[in-house]
């Protein structure tokens, strides 16, 4: 747009100021805040005294901070590649033509549109021993024999199965949307060239439509990787970080921390900890997708 | 093997609709039913005692009604306050865009989740604790939103807006009689993108609410819960109650929710 440039900036401005407002204010005033946080003792009514680097070197030693950072690790790599692979499938179903093509697509993004404490309360009656829905089914297709239970929520592996199990029910949706729209994108002639030439089921997807999806599949991957590591209010609901604290996951941690013990300063540095590790992933992930940029 | 594909949608099917068809089944069964077997949870007697309980008895729509307003409320301010931020950055050549849009960008880079405990003690100064504004203004600034925005602006074609400028239209004008109807298909789905993500949100209202006529579905659902046991019927009344109203707008509006999470994934 033409006009000269001293209106230019007064405009820009104008348009800009109530982003910018909320955005200063709530974002990065909170950013720098924080750190000042770091090096006080300061609980949820005031600031106490200032302690140097004592939060970072207690935080170095702490034990509970590394094991809810493991944690929330192992829900990583716990849900991410069953994510894509599961996301991938159900692409390829809802992909495929059939009259029950668009309910295929529906049935499997609605239960992303469920609110957190719903879905997890769901998957937390749907994990019940005896009464149960998942134990249930598997009695009465006998895969299960009627004097034996599963009890999913108190045992650590098994409870970790369960969060990743209806994590995975909860929000494949978005990334199965995501695979479908890239499946849509590729060209019908290529796939009908690979059939001439013979190919068969599993080389058109090992030779075509898995190379075609590694964009999206990057993609796919970071973002995952990102959000996963900020798992909270799922685990929190199903299993209360327990049994023994062993599905504790770092945000609960901070939380505990900040409001249930009052050491807000020792907190934020934690969450300063969390930060480090994603703005890492964020770069890896930025770099990745320019890179694909530059190709394309 | 046709059927094989077969076979693996219809039980993939199944798997992802059981849970929900169980959650509405149970809700509507009488309360203290002895459950032997899967089949026990949907046959009759059914009963909606419960549904008069818990809508009368509790403060489950007073949750559900504010996290309608704050989803609401959310969804209009950051989607205008994104767009006129995508509109200059893309179509206004003022000084220091560059430097304001790299600003914007490193947005990204910081995860809400982190400067939680910080921003927690920023609203409390300005005694925004306990308020429907502290629900509202902090999550307001998406970068997400204005760079998904920009992007779109930066595809409609300069010269429209210089002939609408040389007809004497200012650029609030452009804004929002040219650029806003052109690129309305974007701002639909970052709109309801928007709103799913504040009905889902849970952590800010869970530290900055402690009063429990302003919590918000996420939150008042855990405290509803705690105070039942043994039964399924209530949770499962409390869960259908609370997911109701998102189906129905999923259901009417799957096409645009659809397209949002492509679009998002793109430029995400």
């Amino acid at each position: 747009m033409r006009m000269n440039k001293w209106r230019a900036d007064v405009q820009a401005f104008l348009f800009l100021l109530p982003f910018l407002l909320v955005y200063v204010l709530f974002t990065f005033w909170p950013m720098i805040k924080g750190v000042q946080m770091t090096f006080y003792k300061w609980t949820l009514i005031k600031k106490m005294q200032y302690v140097g680097w004592d939060n970072y070197r207690r935080m170095l030693q702490d034990q509970e901070m590394w094991d809810a950072l493991w944690h929330s690790t192992i829900f990583v790599l716990l849900t991410t590649p069953t994510m894509l692979v599961l996301a991938i499938v159900l692409a390829m179903i809802a992909n495929r033509k059939s009259r029950l093509q668009k309910f295929y697509r529906s049935i499997f993004f609605l239960p992303s549109v469920l609110s957190v404490a719903v879905a997890s309360f769901l998957g937390l009656f749907v994990f019940q021993p005896y009464t149960g829905l998942v134990n249930s089914v598997l009695h009465l297709l006998g895969v299960l024999s009627d004097q034996r239970e599963i009890f999913w929520l108190t045992e650590t592996n098994l409870a970790w199965i369960a969060i990743s199990l209806i994590t995975l029910w909860w929000t494949v949706g978005f990334n199965f949307i995501l695979y479908l729209s890239a499946m849509q994108d590729i060209p019908d002639e290529i796939y009908e060239a690979a059939r001439l030439d013979g190919a068969n089921d599993r080389q058109v997807f090992w030779r075509i439509t898995l190379p075609y999806l590694s964009p999206i599949t990057k993609t796919i991957t970071m973002l995952q990787i990102i959000a996963s590591f900020k798992v909270f209010l799922q685990i929190y609901i199903i299993t209360g970080g327990g049994p023994l604290d062993q599905t504790r996951p770092i945000i609960q941690l901070i939380y505990q921390t900040g409001f249930r013990k009052n050491d807000l300063g020792y907190a934020a540095t934690m969450s300063y900890m969390l930060f480090a590790i994603l703005l890492v992933l964020s770069i890896i992930q930025y770099v990745i997708n320019n890179r694909k940029g530059a190709n394309a | 093997m046709k059927w094989f594909y077969r076979i693996v949608s219809v039980v993939m099917a199944a798997i992802f609709l059981l849970p929900v068809i169980w959650m509405l089944v149970v809700s509507i069964k009488e309360e203290g039913m002895k459950i032997v077997t899967v089949v026990d949870w949907f046959t009759p007697p059914y009963s909606l005692a419960v549904y008069d309980q818990i809508l009368n008895g509790t403060k489950l729509t007073d949750w559900l009604l504010n996290s309608v307003l704050v989803a609401v409320f959310v969804t209009l301010l950051t989607v205008v306050v994104a767009a006129m931020a995508g509109f200059v950055l893309s179509k206004v050549p003022f000084r220091y865009r560059a430097v304001a849009f790299f600003f914007i960008l490193s947005g990204l880079l910081i995860p809400g989740e982190a400067i939680i405990i910080p921003l927690y003690q920023v609203a409390k100064d300005m005694n925004l604790l306990n308020s429907y504004e502290g629900l509202i203004i902090p999550v307001l600034a998406s970068p997400v939103a204005v760079i998904v925005l920009k992007s779109f602006f930066d595809g409609v074609p300069n010269d429209l807006l210089e002939s609408v400028q040389i007809d004497g239209g200012g650029t609030w004008r452009i804004f929002t009689s040219i650029m806003i109807p052109l690129i309305r298909p974007a701002l639909a789905s970052m709109a309801i993108l928007t709103f799913i993500g504040s009905w889902n949100n849970f952590l800010w209202p869970f530290l900055s609410i402690t009063d429990d006529n302003l919590f918000t579905l996420p939150m008042g659902i855990p405290t509803l819960m705690s105070q039942y046991s043994e039964d399924y019927v209530k949770p499962m009344v409390v869960n259908t109650i609370a997911s109701l109203p998102i189906m129905l707008l999923f259901i009417i509006f799957e096409r645009q929710i659809v397209k949002g999470v492509s679009l998002s994934g793109i430029k995400g």
